[in-house]
């Protein structure tokens, strides 16, 4: 029997295991209700139009103050005015704007809160062998390391998978129904969030194969992408340089594909130059996915070499 | 002919402590020999050491003439092995547990759904055969790593303290199903019930503290000792 024929029938029970526990439906719960919950507010509050009016008022405030006191109150009108024509026109052209871009920017990103799935997947897929001893089980049979490993990162991503693709699919009928349209760039934003996946589990995996207990490698892959990765990429961005290179930033491209321009929201908070540093290293899709996928690629590996050499002690 | 199981000068570190220390052994093919000692004498690190579980510091280990250490998928495929207490998927039931099993030993569909009914009945598991994992108590546990052992009719079984976990019936049952698989197959296994070694093998390795005490028949450690428990307690440095 080949390695290959073993691998299927490792994908096959892992994946059987996954969608037999209860954290998979909850993820598919939470990222469905998320996404209705996003629709809602979008359609019910009017977002974009309510963000253009916050971007503006903002940057009126700045010219306001800028403006010398003498200058007669009808000057000063005439001014403010032009300046919300040229704004309300730039952000028109940034796609800050009630379309199917927009809309789609919006329920795409929270349709990727599926890949809580791939950390929670991920964390214990090899760390539980050891820790629950179902490796005693598992490991003594005429079956290569590497294809076990291989094996549960299928299933992880195949589980992950199939919560992403619901969620765009959501958005997709949403768009639909909204707009009579589905942007193209949602496939480009999908094919990220995929190899976001990748990402994600294979953080996971390195961890959970290391550490002794699953839930010791999911906090450590929530800690290291939710935290570590983002405090960095603002470090790094308040210093100057672009942290392109971080899976977070790449993760911000599931958003990029759409045409949006982001730099638009520079001073939507306050914020300057950081915000402005941020915004543009999630504007090339390509890139990031080349980032996520070296991430994937180069941490997989390592778990690969983690859990062939760790012993059942 | 070649030996079923041969350990060769096999040594084992856990930091600074020597687990085994230059164990070396033969069992020859359909003995059934039992691997006695104390807690901590080294047995479950030698078993291990067998499934390719753990790597030995030195020294080495066959199956069947195949090197574990070198070759571990080809040597373990001659082998059923119950390790320490094993857990199961919770989520799965025993069916599907033993096709998953099946599959990864290279039974053929059609062969593996009968042959797991016949293990599941010999278990006394056919019942639950549907049922989650999660439901099961230690002893139906212990009785499903019984039958994954058996599954594919390995020619070898290593089994540590395998009737762990079970009640007094349940215990006599492996053991008349242990008597029965040893007429054609090579039995290594650890315990530390000097009865069920007595009723279950003709030959026993004392091991303690790493070291191999003796290896003989337990008919002639009885003559030589007057009784099986005296001669273990004597070659593990123990007073009556």
């Amino acid at each position: 029997m080949s390695e290959f024929e073993k691998l299927k029938i490792v994908t096959k029970y892992e994946l059987l295991k996954q969608f037999r526990r209860k954290r998979f439906y909850g993820v598919l719960a939470i990222t469905i209700i998320a996404l209705v919950l996003t629709i809602g507010l979008y359609k019910g509050l009017d977002l974009p139009g309510k963000m253009q009016q916050t971007i503006i008022d903002q940057r009126l405030e700045n010219i306001r103050r800028q403006l010398p006191e003498n200058m007669s109150e009808e000057m000063r009108e005439n001014i403010l005015a032009q300046a919300r024509e040229y704004f309300l026109e730039e952000l028109e052209q940034a796609g800050i704007r009630d379309s199917p871009e927009f809309f789609a920017v919006w329920v795409t990103s929270m349709g990727t809160l599926a890949i809580l799935g791939a950390v929670f997947f991920g964390g214990d897929a090899i760390a539980s062998e050891f820790e629950h001893k179902t490796g005693y089980i598992l490991f003594p049979n005429p079956v290569k390391r590497i294809t076990l490993v291989v094996g549960k990162y299928l299933a992880c991503f195949i589980a992950t998978a199939v919560i992403l693709i619901i969620s765009y699919l959501i958005s997709a009928g949403a768009l639909l129904g909204f707009y009579r349209q589905v942007p193209v760039g949602i496939l480009g934003s999908l094919a990220i969030a995929l190899m976001l996946a990748c990402c994600v589990i294979s953080i996971a995996f390195a961890f959970s194969s290391v550490l002794k207990g699953g839930m010791g490698a999911t906090i450590a892959t929530l800690l290291t992408f939710m935290m570590i990765s983002p405090i960095i990429s603002v470090g790094l961005s308040y210093a100057g340089y672009d942290p392109w290179f971080m899976p977070d930033r790449g993760a911000d491209a599931i958003a990029a594909t759409y045409g949006v321009s982001f730099e638009a929201f520079g001073g939507m908070y306050g914020g300057g130059a950081m915000m402005g540093g941020m915004m543009r290293a999630s504007q090339d899709p390509t890139l990031s996915f080349l980032v996520l996928l070296a991430y994937a690629v180069i941490l997989f590996q390592v778990s690969i070499w983690m859990a062939k050499r760790r012993e059942m002690l | 002919m070649t030996e079923a199981i041969a350990i060769k000068d096999l040594s084992r570190y856990y930091n600074n402590f020597l687990a085994l220390d230059n164990l070396s052994l033969k069992v020859k093919r359909n003995e059934d020999v039992a691997l006695l000692g104390p807690n901590g004498a080294g047995k479950t690190t030698a078993l291990k050491i067998l499934c390719g579980l753990l790597r030995p510091s030195s020294g080495t280990a066959y199956i069947n003439g195949i090197n574990v250490i070198e070759e571990r998928e080809r040597a373990i495929s001659n082998v059923g092995a119950i390790l320490e207490t094993p857990e199961f998927y919770q989520f799965l039931t025993p069916e599907e547990t033993l096709s998953y099993l099946g599959g990864l030993r290279g039974m053929r569909e059609r062969g593996l759904k009968s042959r797991i009914k016949d293990v599941l009945k010999l278990v006394r598991l056919d019942k639950w055969e549907k049922v989650k994992i999660e439901k099961f108590s230690r002893g139906m546990k212990q009785r499903l790593a019984f039958a994954q052992a058996l599954l594919h009719d390995p020619p070898i079984l290593i089994l540590d303290e395998p009737s762990l976990g079970l009640d007094p019936r349940g215990m006599m049952e492996i053991r008349e199903i242990l008597k029965e698989e040893r007429k054609e197959k090579t039995v290594f296994f650890a315990s530390h019930l000097l009865t069920e070694v007595a009723q279950v093998c003709k030959k026993v390795a004392i091991i303690d503290h790493g070291k191999l005490r003796v290896y003989d028949d337990i008919a002639h450690l009885k003559k030589k000792y007057r009784s099986f428990e005296r001669a273990y307690l004597k070659l593990t440095e123990a007073e009556i």
